[in-house]
């Protein structure tokens, strides 16, 4: 078992592990919490597949940016910890059965398919490669990605003024 | 519909003949309402090259052996073919010259008649819309068109009738002769419907030719009489006579035109031009020959009592019309057709007198025209008796020619009853037809006074001219159509080959039916005309009888009995029934069935993300399932 | 050196079904939206695997659409959960019934 091995499952574990635990919490601060660290984790798994730039992405983005907006609204609405109903069986069952069923198709599916076993080699993408490939190959891709983060902002931005409005009337 | 810019003058004539009344119809209805001289001008002049061309056909085709057709395939499917066209053959040229002749009359004669009426536009036009359907009715050459025009006939009648719709009596006579002659056209339409099926087209020619033999003589009787269910619907014949004397709310040109000469006749030419089919039948013949006779009968006995002078000619007419269809349902063709044409002339033109003095005198009522000095109007006088007797069989007139052949061919029947009805109706004809000749030529002394007022004013009445011209007219053709006899039976019979049927020679048919004629005028004479007569007929007498005949044998009162009974009471409260229970029913359960199972489906609609959340997995997952494995 | 690629993905296949099982049970908007972050987290991890698996770059690419999406779809996400919370002062899905 090298280093790399060892450090994939150390990371898996971790992921699984803050992911499991921050869907069951009560207080949603403590599940942003948790999940940024499962979100870590993914970002280490990123580096360790051979590409930094998205690990650091990750981080930034997700970690830093998506989980603290999380954050910062639950402090806002002062939500963090809800009369909450966890896990109501009339929900649970049905997404348990399903979430069973679920792994079970793809545990068979990991196990039919031939090419499932074939080892990861390990390879590393340079920033300034990824960027060079993107802004060739996926340029458009990129254009779109970009409108519709123009489109979010316009989007939250009414969405957000409208009720500022209903309670000036 | 057909090649136009063709040389064929024939088809040229024809078309002239049967398209123009409606050229003028819609002209006059769409531009010239409002300018009533010139609306009449050209409903006259459509009419008049009509029958220019009628005569033009006639004189070129005299003694045609072979019907000429001319038609375009219009509908088709499967095995079924409906054509349109024009048949020319010796019958329906005859009665295509009937026709155009005298609406040309009528129309002449409505110039005075109609004079300063506020509808004379639409007067005119209603009369070309009844000339185009009449000649195009007469021209078809499938049962088809036949019967379009036959009810684009019944709508002229229906329009007509109701001319005066300001009048209550006149709209509810209207839409009496429209019901009444639909219940009849709606057998002829099942009759069609049956010869459709069975033999995938409406050709006249075909039914009346071989093909008619391959079918089965149950299809043929029922065909057969299905058919004669329309031809007594629009002849008035027993048992749906009782619209035409309500029809007589018409102007009296209407009532001379479609009530008596033509329209009405249109029965009878139906038969006539499927009478080798309906020969098919002895059982539809017979049951012909009874209706015919009943409804002879039945009217004479109305005709009887009536003091209307128009309600007279109008059972009269049903007799006449029965008559007819007696002749002809007794195997005799060129007597039916021939008394057809005959009595198209001289009942028009006993309605277009009576019309004159209805016009002078402002009454209907026989005996008020007779003390009104009606015997001064000296033209429609002298005219009327020459068409009463005419209508009685009087021997040099028209009538007698034609009368004589139909008796001969009941004579002919094995069974006397037919012949001793039809002398019987000859001698009630000539008895309620010197009647009212009597009344009105011989009025009971006591009116005698107001008399002379009146007859000097009669010369003041607008169109009188215009009025006795036609009157002339028909009155010389009444006279001389009878001695063309023999060439009409001849011209007639030319399709049939030349085998003319030799009537067994009835010596004493004559004798017998001129004796009746004469004994009934003479009891008409005694009872009315002598001086100092009663003017009480034999039938009044009798008050039973006399209540029976006044009522229309209560026929009206029948009718009316089952319409409460059966219509109203039984057939509207099924329907009502039916209306609420059945359809609003099924209206009121579809939507409860709906509503509830829409109910059943909210349970899905819970209005919960996460259900719909968890509807995605799931399908995803079979998709994966799907895709995968 | 060496993780079967069939690791990674039983890995990404674990994530989404913990984030599905998050987003469809927790009676929470905001726990919802998370419970979607997980499971784009989760598909991912597949992506990068995926990438080296095959040693091309359009792996790569897509996590970097999905992070752009995910980012683009959780400001306007919580945008929509603060107005519906100041209008029914709730973030519980159930007391959203205004259609039903």
């Amino acid at each position: 078992m090298t280093l790399f091995n060892m450090l994939f499952f150390a990371i898996a574990a971790l992921i699984v592990a803050s992911t499991a635990i921050a869907i069951t919490r009560r207080n949603l601060v403590h599940a942003v919490i948790y999940l940024i660290f499962g979100f870590f984790g993914s970002a280490f798994l990123f580096y360790l597949f051979g590409s930094p730039f998205l690990a650091a992405l990750m981080v930034i983005v997700y970690a830093g940016a998506i989980m603290i907006l999380f954050l910062f609204i639950i402090m806002m609405l002062r939500v963090e910890a809800p009369e909450e109903h966890l896990f109501p069986p009339r929900q649970m069952l049905p997404a348990v059965f399903f979430a069973a069923a679920y792994v079970a198709i793809g545990g068979l599916l990991l196990i039919n398919d031939p090419s499932a076993g074939a080892p990861l080699t390990e390879a590393r993408t340079e920033p300034a490669e990824f960027g060079r490939y993107i802004f060739t190959q996926n340029w458009l891709a990129v254009e779109i990605a970009s409108l519709l983060l123009l489109v979010t902002i316009i989007g939250a931005l009414l969405v957000g003024q409208r009720p500022a409005r209903e309670d000036e009337e | 519909m057909i090649a136009v810019g063709s040389t064929d003058t024939t088809l040229l004539a024809a078309i002239a003949a049967t398209k123009l009344p409606f050229v003028a119809f819609a002209v006059i209805l769409l531009l010239t309402r409002r300018r009533p001289r010139l609306s009449a001008g050209l409903s006259l002049t459509a009419i008049a090259v009509s029958l220019a061309s009628a005569g033009f056909l006639l004189v070129k085709h005299w003694g045609i052996a072979r019907p000429i057709e001319y038609a375009a395939l219009w509908l088709a499917g499967g095995d079924v073919s409906v054509r349109v066209g024009i048949l020319i053959d010796p019958l329906s040229l005859i009665m295509l010259a009937v026709v155009a002749a005298i609406c040309l009359l009528v129309q002449v004669y409505s110039l005075g008649y109609m004079a300063g009426d506020p509808g004379f536009s639409r007067y005119y036009a209603f009369m070309s819309l009844f000339a185009w359907a009449m000649t195009n009715l007469t021209l078809a050459p499938t049962l088809l068109q036949l019967y379009i025009f036959w009810e684009l006939v019944g709508l002229a009648s229906y329009l007509l009738i109701g001319f005066w719709y300001e009048k209550f009596s006149a709209s509810e006579a209207g839409k009496k002769a429209f019901v009444m002659t639909r219940c009849g056209d709606v057998a002829f339409f099942l009759g069609l419907l049956l010869i459709l099926v069975h033999l995938g087209n409406l050709d006249i020619r075909e039914l009346n030719g071989a093909a008619a033999g391959r079918l089965s003589p149950t299809v043929v009787t029922a065909g057969a009489l299905l058919i004669f269910g329309g031809i007594i619907g629009k002849s008035a014949q027993f048992p749906l006579l009782t619209w035409l004397p309500d029809a007589m709310e018409g102007p009296t040109p209407v009532s001379a035109l479609l009530h008596s000469a033509t329209m009405v006749a249109a029965g009878v030419y139906l038969f006539a031009r499927l009478f080798p089919f309906f020969s098919l039948s002895p059982t539809a013949l017979g049951v012909c020959l009874a209706v015919g006779t009943v409804s002879m009968l039945i009217a004479s006995t109305m005709a009887m009592v009536s003091r209307d002078i128009k309600q007279v000619w109008a059972y009269s007419t049903i007799s006449q019309l029965g008559l007819m269809i007696m002749g002809l349902a007794a195997g005799n063709y060129v007597a039916g057709v021939f008394h057809l044409t005959t009595h198209a002339a001289f009942k028009a033109l006993l309605f277009l007198c009576s019309g004159v003095f209805i016009h002078a005198f402002h009454s209907n009522d026989m005996v008020v025209i007779g003390r009104q000095g009606g015997r001064r109007l000296r033209v429609p006088m002298a005219c009327l008796v020459i068409a009463a007797a005419a209508l009685s069989g009087i021997p040099p007139f028209s009538g007698y020619f034609s009368k004589e052949r139909i008796l001969g061919a009941l004579a002919d029947l094995p069974n006397p009853l037919w012949v001793a009805a039809g002398l019987l109706g000859a001698f009630l004809t000539t008895y309620y037809t010197f009647r009212l000749i009597f009344i009105i030529l011989f009025p009971a002394p006591g009116g005698e006074d107001t008399a002379q007022s009146h007859g000097s004013e009669h010369g003041h009445h607008g169109g009188y001219a215009v009025m006795a011209w036609p009157l002339v007219i028909l009155a010389a053709v009444s006279v001389a159509l009878g001695f063309g006899e023999k060439a009409v039976a001849q011209f007639l019979l030319n399709p049939f080959g030349s085998v003319t049927p030799a009537a067994a020679h009835h010596a004493w048919l004559p004798y017998a039916a001129l004796g009746l004629s004469a004994a009934a005028m003479l009891l008409a004479w005694f009872e009315f005309g002598r001086r100092g007569a009663g003017q009480i007929g034999f039938v009044e007498r009798v008050a039973p009888l006399h209540a029976l005949f006044g009522e229309r044998w209560y026929i009206d009162r029948a009718y009316r009995w089952l319409l409460d009974q059966v219509v109203y009471r039984l057939f509207s409260r099924l329907c009502a029934r039916n209306d609420q229970k059945i359809i609003d029913g099924a209206v009121d359960g579809l939507g409860r069935v709906i509503a509830a199972g829409g109910g059943r489906m909210s349970i899905l609609h819970t209005g919960m993300v996460q259900y719909r959340l968890i509807v995605v997995f799931v399908s995803i997952a079979l998709m994966a399932i799907y895709f995968f494995i | 050196m060496g993780i079967p690629f069939g690791y990674v993905l039983a890995l990404a296949g674990i994530v989404v079904v913990l984030g599905m099982i998050c987003a469809t049970t927790r009676r929470n908007l905001i726990m919802i939206l998370l419970g979607v972050e997980v499971m784009l987290n989760g598909a991912a991890i597949a992506f990068i695997a995926a990438a080296l698996r095959w040693q091309q770059l359009e792996g790569q690419a897509f996590v970097l659409f999905i992070i752009a999406i995910a980012a683009a779809e959780v400001s306007l996400g919580l945008a929509l959960i603060v107005y519906l919370y100041h209008r029914t002062g709730s973030l519980n899905p159930e007391d959203y019934q205004v259609l039903k």
